[in-house]
């Protein structure tokens, strides 16, 4: 096999795992911060993509689409947060049955306002050659996108007062109260900016793909699935998952078919999880 | 983080656990009808259902009964969210994958067979149960033999339903007449034919109706008396807490994998009866739309009550009925999200919970007697008793020996390199400050910890890598330092659970409740929840349900704690006992019942085995002192 092919798949399976790992840093930070698994995750990203169609069809350049998307999605998550979340902290598993008639009551609502077909925006076009391969080049930029939004998240955890007041909120939730810390105000932020991460993949996502009431369904099953395999250190887990089986999973998808790629992301999660049943980082001392 | 499964909010159970099994049977006060009644509730009102229903059946408008024929059958698929979620405590989001899957596997059969000999049932029931069971066996096997948790174990549900979703979407293949067109789905399923022969035709509504009802009926009571008899009070426990049921003796990832694979038997077989029903199959039988029904069924009818499941589906199926939309209109997936939001904030036991919880108000209280216990009075006799007869059952009592164990987490090791052997004779005790690793090392010997390095033998055999219920097995019998006892069973359950553990036998683990139950001044507590008993009292339940294993190794951390002086003394007399029958480890900050159990004294610290000697000697000792004891009176 030639090298610059080699490099084609190479790169665009990063690609992949760039994008898998933007789909699920929201996810990851929500878990990570609140103990919360938002099964509407996914549908937080199909509002980020149609916030963001809707304002690029109102003649906002796309650029500046993606910061109302954000915002949208933020809005809308720290309203959640408020109504229903906050009333089943510490319960897990209602959490997760909760966000579950959320995703679903979303999607519905999608349908109806803007029917199951909608329009894409047509990709940013330009290319990247190797060799004799000529390879997109915004789903390339998403490495470097997908970098940014890890980083962003790092910074905002481990640097700022918000961050510290977070991991505190998590870590000793009474503790937290008694020192001043405003437990609730600051999970309603975290859900919001986990909801605002999810917004923001949708919106940056939306050349690659398309916005569909049905498109978060699609996303949340490799999400869902990297942020369990990630476990108890959410963030640096979730980068490391999303890479190895992102990549490998598109690797499976690029010689096969895109099911046999889900099949193979599904199976390896099983494996792993097997041979780690609480998560790959749950042994870690990090808490990053 | 601690995610347990205990954690979900809903699991109060509607039928009160000392309203289960053979114990109830036992009381010597005389019930009143009411108190009858509510006992077997889960039998009569059912029974009276299914009654009900057929003879409805007589006269019921025949799309009525079409319709209703639906809703037994998501009530059967309900139940099978119920088993494992309600009583198992694992949130599955994969029923309707096995419902499904069954669906499709007996629908296919009976497309190439009924042909052949006219019935259809015969064909795709057993082989959607079949189906139903060896998938979720298999799914469950990699939930559970892995020990996952909770979290991973529902997602892992989750994902599956939805990659079955995804690919049954393109998957388009034949088999023999029956051909599965991806998005097209299954169609030309034959009806419910009963008969046999070429001529046989198939049944009507109402006759597919009661059939339905018939089979319904007796899957739920089949479950119904499974749940009620021993094997449903041990998922009961692995529920409560899966560590204790372990630490019972019991391997509780089999128990899990039964329950999940009878659920999955259960949903494929209400997917192979949907399938006749119907008489077309498609992949939206996978979506999250048909999923999210199933949760819904369980907590409007009221989590962990079996027959709440049909009432749900009942009540879901006919509101839709009556209001006029079908069960797959434009805006019941909008409803029925927001349906699922308001059940999960707001109704926490569901109809048939909220109906008991009132029913059972008007009765007497049964944990009214937990303030009224006995003194407990340890009867040397009838211990030496018990320990004879457990000796001739399970062999003479056993050493246990570490070399060199050693666990860390992360920088902290709270058992470096401990070397110590320990014989049956005097009772040892493990004293020494907070943090010197006295409880890690018990549960390092018992396996709760996995050691890193070092070993652990029982008897004369290697324990280090064996699972906790192994080393149950073997003898071992601990008492943590908290007291775990199941908190919704009472304390007779609680005792005759752990006592059938190691006897097998309902009859003689009843026996051998009782003798602990008067030893332990519990007479008049049996039918009371041990969740009402106070800390000291559940102490004294967790070291009988220690007693019932009949351990050759008895480890006992801190048992006095919220002890009187005068049960603390009753304890002394008790290890001071057990130690002439077993190897007995006990550890303690009560240095007064220390001194008192005349035995053999290790002090940890930072890990390791600082001092060794009888008590007085650690009185002179300076290292001792200063690390511990002090230089006080109150040595």
């Amino acid at each position: 096999m030639e090298l610059d092919y080699l490099a084609t798949v190479l790169l665009s399976s990063l690609s992949s795992a760039s994008i898998l790992l933007i789909a699920t840093i929201g996810l990851a930070v929500v878990f990570g911060l609140m103990g919360v698994i938002n099964l509407a995750h996914g549908e937080f990203l199909m509002i980020g993509a149609y916030a963001a169609l809707t304002a690029t069809q109102h003649g906002i350049p796309f650029v500046l689409a993606i910061p109302v998307a954000v915002l949208v999605t933020m809005a809308i998550g720290a309203a959640v947060e408020v109504l229903i979340i906050r009333r089943l902290y510490g319960r897990l598993f209602d959490t997760m049955l909760a966000t579950w008639g959320l995703s679903i009551a979303f999607y519905q609502l999608a349908v109806l306002i803007f029917g199951t077909v909608t329009p894409g925006i047509g990709m940013p076009q330009f290319s990247v050659k190797i060799g004799n391969y000529s390879l997109a080049g915004y789903p390339l930029l998403m490495t470097g996108v997908a970098a940014l939004a890890a980083l962003f998240v790092y910074v905002l955890m481990t640097r700022t007062v918000y961050g510290m007041k977070a991991r505190a909120a998590i870590q000793m939730p009474e503790m937290a109260r008694a020192i001043g810390i405003e437990s609730y105000r600051v999970n309603t932020l975290t859900f919001a900016i986990g909801c605002g991460l999810a917004g923001f993949a949708g919106a940056v996502l939306l050349p690659i793909v398309p916005a569909t009431p049905s498109m978060g369904f699609a996303f949340v099953i490799k999400a869902f699935l990297t942020v369990v395999v990630a476990g108890p250190v959410t963030l640096t887990g979730s980068v490391l998952t999303a890479i190895g089986l992102g990549g490998g999973a598109s690797v499976t998808a690029s010689f096969l078919t895109s099911v046999a790629g889900d099949a193979f992301f599904f199976l390896i999660t099983a494996f792993l999880l097997w041979l780690y049943p609480l998560g790959i980082t749950a042994n870690w001392r990090s808490k990053m | 983080m601690n995610l347990s499964v205990k954690d979900h909010g809903i699991s109060a159970l509607a039928l009160p656990a000392q309203d289960r099994g053979k114990v109830a049977q036992e009381v010597s006060r005389a019930m009143s009808l009411s108190e009858k009644l509510y006992q077997r509730a889960g039998l009569i009102f059912p029974i009276l259902a299914t009654g009900g229903a057929l003879a409805a059946a007589s006269f019921i408008d025949p799309y009525l009964a079409y319709v209703a024929t639906s809703w037994v059958i998501f009530g059967l698929l309900g139940l099978s969210l119920d088993l494992v979620w309600g009583r198992g405590g694992l949130l599955s989001l994969g029923q309707t994958a096995f419902y499904g899957l069954g669906g499709y596997v007996g629908s296919i059969l009976a497309i190439n067979m009924a042909p052949l000999t006219g019935d259809t049932l015969v064909w795709s029931l057993p082989a959607g149960a079949a189906f139903g069971a060896a998938s979720a066996a298999a799914l469950g096997a990699i939930i559970f033999l892995a020990r996952m948790g909770p979290l991973q174990a529902t997602i892992l549900s989750y994902t599956f339903t939805l990659l079955l979703w995804s690919l049954t979407q393109s998957f388009k293949v034949t088999f023999g007449q029956a051909v599965v067109g991806g998005d097209n789905g299954l169609s030309n399923i034959p009806g419910v034919v009963l008969g046999f022969g070429q001529g046989t035709e198939a049944l009507g509504p109402v006759e597919v109706f009661v059939t339905v009802v018939i089979v319904s009926a007796a899957i739920y009571f089949l479950c119904w008396w499974l749940m009620n008899g021993t094997f449903g009070r041990v998922i009961d426990c692995i529920r409560i807490d899966p560590q204790k049921t372990e630490l019972l003796g019991y391997d509780i990832r089999k128990y899990q994998v039964a329950i999940f694979s009878l659920a999955g038997a259960i949903a494929g077989l209400a997917g192979a009866m949907f399938g006749a029903w119907a008489n077309y199959l498609n992949p939206s039988v996978f979506s999250v739309q048909e999923a999210l029904l199933v949760p819904i069924y369980v907590l409007v009818g009221g989590l962990g009550t079996l027959a709440g499941a049909f009432v749900g589906a009942f009540a879901i199926g006919g509101l839709s009925y009556y209001l006029g939309g079908g069960a797959v209109g434009g805006q019941t997936t909008l409803i029925l999200g927001v349906v699922l939001i308001l059940l999960v904030l707001f109704l926490k036991n569901g109809l048939v919970g909220a109906m008991g919880e009132l029913w059972r108000r008007t009765l007497p209280d049964p944990n009214a007697a937990a303030r009224d216990a006995g003194p407990v009075s340890i009867d040397p006799e009838v211990l030496e008793g018990i320990l004879v007869e457990a000796a001739e059952r399970a062999g003479p009592a056993k050493r246990l020996a570490t070399v060199a164990l050693y666990k860390r987490f992360g920088g902290v090791i709270p058992v470096n390199k401990v070397t110590r052997t320990f014989e049956p004779g005097r009772p040892y005790s493990l004293i020494g400050p907070n943090g010197a690793g006295k409880s890690s090392y018990l549960k390092a010997c018992v396996g709760i910890y996995m050691p890193e390095a070092g070993s652990v033998t029982v008897g004369e055999s290697d324990a280090t890598n064996a699972p906790i219920f192994e080393r149950v097995h073997q003898g071992v019998g601990v008492k943590n330092q908290k007291p775990q006892v199941f908190g919704e069973l009472t304390v007779l359950e609680n005792l005759s659970i752990a006592a059938f553990a190691r006897t097998g036998n309902t009859q003689a683990a009843l026996d051998v409740s009782r003798k602990i139950l008067a030893m332990s001044g519990f007479e008049r507590q049996a039918k009371v929840q041990a969740s009402a008993l106070s800390h000291g009292q559940q102490q004294w339940l967790d070291i009988g349900m220690v007693l019932c294993l009949a351990p050759r190794i008895v480890l006992l951390d801190e048992p006095a704690a919220g002890m009187t002086n005068e049960e603390t003394r009753e304890l002394s007399a008790l290890v001071r006992t057990l130690a002439r029958h077993t190897t007995v480890i006990v550890v303690e900050h009560d240095m007064e019942f220390v001194r008192t159990l005349e035995g053999h004294v290790t002090v940890l610290h930072q890990g390791r085995v600082f001092a060794e000697g009888d008590i007085a000697a650690l009185r002179a000792d300076d290292r001792v002192l200063d690390i511990y004891l002090g230089r006080r009176e109150h040595v």
